[in-house]
């Protein structure tokens, strides 16, 4: 297998965006070939995320984002995963690039929702649920996330205010990040006063809708080394699944595709989660966060609510967690959310991250999920 | 009759249709086609009671299209008795978590257009 590593990165801003789902993909992915320094003809193929295009009249994304970057000749594969698709784009373009069969790849991830209004976006994804038994009676992602907080306060002793401090902490770091949806400082008590959307979650303890576009070019260390910009490399590249609906988990208050494809990453990389210094993890609601930090090996099971009240996942804490601002404030265009935790560790590895700095960093993870976790995807990079 | 079919009958009269594996015994809901455990095809049909405790559950305040006359109502795991499987399902009704308490006694009384329709006993 080839080394692959990631040589541009690229990101609209994300929250309610004006142009076109195809034009938002176009500017991050023109920013991302910019960012590596290279042509568009130097990509040989194209790997696009996108779940709704539907909503803004453009589904097949893949042709025509290539046929505007001058490039129509050249193969792309348009990808749903949920809100996991970003990731397993990803994945797709580093398993052809790792295989030889591109020396340079574009992945680029977008979503365009936000015109569709609140009650749209709910039912639709709604559908990213197994249906059957969970959309169809009347459950949104915020009620499944929400039914995995109640079990988690259960199991663990844990509180509403202890979720709030995720909120509170990651509106922190997007305050640091011009590109986040919602930069404003909350407090617990402004999350604790906030309407109530499936209970115990609150309005600020989900991420929002958002619109955007993040890409990167990946390619193999020859044309890295050969193109002499700052690049990071992939150390590992896991992939998972779980029971489609909650209730064929043995646990409510783990997502065992986060598990395995942690799992998988780790073994690639041949480092342990004590290696790592910094993580974008799939925080869509702020228990979420807190499973991810348990399930990815950074905190024992149970304890992850302990090192969030402690302070011990902020900014240059123990191990900073959504240094971006996480999907929480940074936003949630679901189908770039996965490619944009990736354009995050691009620039903090490579000295782009400004204020949001994690100190004396080498070593960054992602873990992204679609749905409840019913698939998720783990990825492992160091500097060079 | 297709499995989801025969499944969806079973719910509307109460009962969780489920399948015994042949080849090891392990118990999954009907509509799985191949056994978790040991991955054989070959069941035995086998009728729960759908009744069973609240697992886990949410009360929805912000709902998705068509549930708005029925909010707020609970959206509830429950482990069914006698198993270890679990369903989820729609319960109208409840208004406040002190309504349904983790562990309460809920049943399957129905399945329409808002699928699996429970009751709290």
């Amino acid at each position: 297998m080839e080394k692959v590593c990631v040589l541009g990165a690229g990101s609209t801003k994300y929250g309610k965006l004006e142009d076109s789902i195809t034009d938002i993909t176009l500017q991050a992915s023109v920013d991302a070939i910019e960012s590596a320094g290279i042509e568009s003809k130097d990509i040989k193929a194209g790997y696009i995320s996108n779940v709704f295009g539907v909503a803004d009249k453009q589904v097949h994304l893949g042709p025509v984002v290539m046929s505007n970057l001058g490039i129509s000749d050249r193969p792309s594969l348009s990808i749903e995963s949920a809100c996991g698709s970003g990731s397993v784009s990803f994945r797709e373009a580093y398993a052809n690039v790792a295989a030889g069969f591109y020396d340079v790849a574009l992945v680029a991830g977008v979503e365009k929702v936000t015109h569709t209004g609140t009650e749209w976006t709910t039912t639709y994804f709604s559908y990213c649920s197994d249906f059957f038994y969970e959309g169809q009676s009347g459950v949104s992602f915020p009620g499944l996330f929400a039914s995995m907080a109640r079990a988690y306060m259960n199991e663990f002793k844990a509180t509403e205010e202890d979720f709030a401090q995720v909120a509170v902490k990651n509106h922190d770091n997007g305050l640091l990040n011009p590109k986040a949806h919602l930069r404003k400082k909350i407090t617990v008590d402004d999350v604790m006063s906030s309407a109530v959307v499936a209970s115990p979650l609150k309005l600020y303890d989900c991420c929002p809708f958002s619109d955007g576009a993040s890409s990167v070019i990946l390619c193999n260390e020859k044309f890295a080394k050969d193109h002499g910009a700052n690049y990071i490399e992939v150390m590992g590249s896991g992939r998972g699944g779980s029971s489609a609906a909650l209730q064929g988990r043995e646990h409510l208050t783990t997502i065992p595709s986060t598990k395995i494809a942690a799992e998988a990453a780790f073994k690639m990389a041949g480092i342990t989660p004590k290696d790592i210094d910094f993580a974008e993890v799939h925080d869509c609601f702020t228990i979420a966060e807190i499973v991810d930090i348990e399930d990815l090996g950074f905190f024992e099971k149970g304890k992850g609510v302990e090192a969030v009240r402690e302070g011990q996942t902020k900014l240059n804490g123990q191990i900073s967690i959504n240094s971006s601002g996480g999907l929480k404030s940074k936003g949630h265009p679901i189908g770039a959310t996965g490619v944009g935790q990736i354009v995050e560790v691009f620039d903090q590895l490579t000295g782009k991250a400004g204020e949001r700095t994690v100190k004396n960093a080498k070593i960054g993870l992602t873990q992204n999920f679609g749905a409840t976790g019913a698939s998720c995807a783990v990825h492992i990079f160091q500097s060079v | 009759m297709t499995e989801k079919k025969n499944f969806i009958e079973h719910a509307k009269d109460g009962k969780i249709l489920s399948h015994k594996c042949i080849n090891c015994g392990y118990l999954s809901l009907a509509t799985v086609y191949f056994c978790k455990k040991c991955g054989k095809r070959g069941f035995d049909d086998f009728v729960l009671d759908g009744q069973g405790k609240v697992g886990t559950y949410t009360i929805m305040t912000v709902p998705p299209t068509g549930f708005e006359k029925y909010t707020p109502y609970a959206w509830v795991i429950i482990n069914l008795d006698n198993s270890d499987l679990r369903i989820s399902g729609f319960l109208p009704n409840i208004q406040k978590s002190g309504d349904l308490p983790i562990g309460a006694a809920v049943k399957v009384v129905g399945f329409d257009d808002r699928g699996i329709v429970l009751k709290k006993l």
